[in-house]
């Protein structure tokens, strides 16, 4: 089973895919849960705290808007751990985590940087679209190590 | 910190503890609504809580009996079902509706993306259909190569 | 018990910031309620459009959505609080563009506001209680005369100033530097009680204003405790007898600067605060010391010289000093230093702070910097416009509080 980094991290049609075709997608829910599920911390609605923007220092220097840096300090320790990335180049509506244009710059620059298998692709808006969307993330998952077939 | 609302201390509430996972099980089908995967999913895991929402249900309990209960529910409409994880439990107060007196943004992705899955859907059914083996093996779309001189001549040439 | 006034929240990247705990405490402080408003996908969707601003971060199109469903009607709020990420290019013009538009389209009362992760519940108390007094004391806030005898007391970070007042005239002053909250506070007071001639038992009513306002008011058992915000404009506008219609309200303190647009005595628009104390009274009082004059002689000496013959940059009050030093050290004139100083400050107020504001004309200059007049000239120029300073101006928030406590009064 590989590590996929899932773009927009919110994305359900990625995550189902991803975990559909027997990998795990790793994007907003898993971070968010791991603060939602940390005893001791009281910083609503996320859980992030003012120190989550100073982690994010790793990936985003200091002049950078500290909403970038809380963002990367979520999806940055992600894009480390990943085996692969899928990326759907035209998320332009998605929200909260995947909502700010600088952050998500950043989390497709790095993701490259890795140099891990990409897949890069547009949502579709017709059956035959949707075909061959499916049928390019299986084939790519498949090439992946430890995927389970469909 | 100020907050009102912790993850520590006070009851403990499903959804919250290391070790439990809340997932969306969304449905977009003619012949199945969120009412009928709630009975059944109360049906197969009578400890796992279920809640039904805008697109289906969330489900939370702990992981095993989660993902075992996602694969048992993805049964009744393996191609028009979606499941999708999601960081707080239902109705949690950091996240919910009522106390933010709009919707999370989160809803409007899922909105956004609940339109597009019944292109999805077609894209799992063509994965068991020989008919459609020549689409399976098409390029899906690209933005980031431009068009090039070459095949904008070739293009005009053959039109 | 009264409904807490409805605050609504147009924000990108608060819940990233870690600031969100901090913007619901100080809306708890102040009884209000923080909320979204709804919107649709399809709002969001055409928000770019309709407003005509095309950006690319999807939170800031619903930042967009939701002020088009507040000027629109969609959405019922009672105030509106804009905040985005501090050094976001993208995000302020968002803000900018959002505020004049709901300040144009409403009669919403609006700040703004640009965080980092270390802003805090304090920073913000006293921009929401400005919005909850605006949204919930109109009444109040309508008052245009002064009556019966009444003492406004404005504990401000450099001065304590007391004003009583009579029948709609100033008739005692009192002026100290801050020391201890309470103890300048008795000094002022009995300052202002020797010069009207009136004994303490007299006073039928107090309002108390600026930082120390809780412990004071408190203490003294004042009738109103306000921020001085509103306080701030009320006075200013009362002084300059520009009770109705539009004004600008700059008030340039010893530790933060206020912009205030008002519109029938009321703020519509405001902002506070101020990166450094370079951009403040503290960096002219420095000026001042170098200089070996006192701070009254800084202004007349300023309006004899040049500022453009003298670099100085005082974005940061330590390389500001540093260039004051140079200066003189260049042989340059203390005329031309004093005016280069005060160029320097309104330089820094009209660039972090009238920004954020809609100028309208007439531009009130208020609090203690207003009696320089070097620093009233510069600003003038900066804007292009003459600058009303009205007499009492170095006691705004102290008038403010006089004013506004003659609505306590207990007609017996």
């Amino acid at each position: 089973m590989a590590k996929v980094f899932i773009y927009p991290g919110t994305s359900l049609i990625l995550s189902d895919l991803v975990s559909r075709f027997g990998h795990r997608p790793l994007g907003s829910a898993l971070s968010v849960r791991e603060k939602v599920q940390t005893a001791g911390l009281d910083s609503p609605p996320l859980q992030i705290t003012s120190e989550d923007p100073k982690k994010g220092l790793r990936f985003a220097a200091v002049e950078v808007p500290s909403g970038v840096r809380g963002r990367m300090s979520l999806f940055g320790p992600q894009i480390e751990e990943a085996d692969a990335g899928i990326i759907i180049q035209d998320a332009d509506l998605a929200f909260g985590c995947m909502g700010c244009a600088r952050t998500n710059e950043l989390v497709r620059f790095l993701l490259h940087r890795r140099g891990i298998p990409i897949l890069e692709l547009t949502y579709p808006h017709s059956d035959e679209e949707g075909v061959r969307f499916v049928a390019a993330i299986r084939e790519f998952l498949s090439s992946l190590a430890g995927g389970a077939s469909a | 910190m100020t907050g009102k609302a912790g993850a520590g201390g006070g009851p403990a509430r499903p959804g919250v503890q290391p070790g439990t996972a809340t997932k969306y099980v969304f449905v977009d089908s003619p012949e199945l609504t969120a009412a009928d995967l709630a009975l059944r999913g109360y049906e197969l895991a009578p400890g796992v809580q279920i809640k039904e929402t805008c697109f289906g249900l969330m489900i939370t309990g702990p992981e095993a009996e989660i993902e075992r209960l996602v694969e048992e529910l993805r049964l009744l409409d393996p191609d028009r079902i979606f499941v999708k994880d999601r960081g707080f439990p239902p109705g949690d107060e950091r996240r919910c509706r009522a106390n933010l007196g709009g919707a999370r943004p989160g809803f409007y992705g899922h909105e956004h993306e609940m339109r597009l899955v019944r292109y999805i859907s077609s894209g799992l059914r063509a994965l068991r259909d020989p008919k459609k083996a020549d689409l399976l093996r098409a390029k899906p779309k690209h933005h980031d190569e431009p068009l090039s001189v070459e095949r904008l001549n070739t293009i005009i040439q053959e039109s | 018990m009264t409904p807490p006034v409805r605050i609504a929240l147009l924000a990108c990247g608060a819940e990233y910031s870690g600031v969100m705990p901090e913007i619901y405490e100080a809306a708890r402080q102040v009884e209000a309620e923080v909320f979204y408003p709804d919107v649709t996908l399809a709002d969001v969707r055409s928000a770019g459009r309709g407003f005509g601003l095309d950006v690319h971060s999807a939170d800031l199109k619903l930042m967009i959505a939701r002020a088009e469903a507040l000027v629109e009607g969609r959405a019922e709020a009672d105030a509106v609080f804009i905040a985005t990420c501090f050094r976001c290019a993208e995000a302020a013009i968002v803000r900018n563009e959002l505020r004049r538009y709901i300040h144009e389209g409403s009669r919403l009362p609006v700040v703004s506001y640009s965080f980092t992760e270390r802003t805090t519940a304090g920073t913000l108390l006293t921009r929401m209680e400005a919005l909850v007094t605006i949204a919930r004391r109109r009444a109040l806030l309508a008052r245009e005369r002064q009556e019966g005898i009444t003492l406004g007391l404005d504990s401000g970070s450099s001065t304590t100033k007391a004003i009583i007042m009579k029948d709609n005239e100033v008739i005692g002053t009192g002026w100290r530097p801050t020391t201890q909250v309470q103890q300048s506070a008795e000094e002022v007071i009995a300052l202002a009680l020797e010069e009207s001639g009136l004994r303490r038992s007299e006073i039928e009513a107090t309002g108390v204003t600026g930082y120390g306002r809780f412990l004071l008011g408190n203490a003294i058992g004042a009738d109103l405790i306000q921020e001085e915000l509103t306080v701030n404009s009320k006075g200013a506008v009362y002084l300059a007898d520009r009770q109705h219609g539009f004004a600008t309200v700059i008030d340039i303190g010893g530790m933060d600067n206020k912009a205030i647009t008002v519109q029938d005595g009321i703020p519509g628009v405001f902002t506070m605060g101020g990166i450094c104390a370079g951009a403040s009274g503290r960096f002219l009082e420095m000026t001042a010391k170098r200089l070996g004059i006192d701070i009254t002689e800084l202004g007349p000496l300023a309006m004899k010289g040049m500022g453009r013959n003298v670099p100085m940059n005082s974005y940061c009050i330590v390389f500001g000093t540093q260039s004051l030093v140079n200066a003189l050290a260049a042989g340059n004139s203390p005329e031309d230093v004093a005016a280069a100083a005060c160029h320097s400050v309104a330089e820094q107020v009209y660039e972090q702070q009238l920004q954020e504001v809609d100028i309208r004309e007439p531009v009130i200059m208020v609090g203690g910097t207003s009696l320089i007049s070097g620093l009233v000239h510069a600003m003038g120029e900066l804007l292009q416009t003459g600058v009303v300073v009205p007499r009492h101006s170095q006691f705004i928030g102290a008038v403010g509080s006089a004013l506004l406590a003659s609505g306590f009064i207990r007609k017996g």
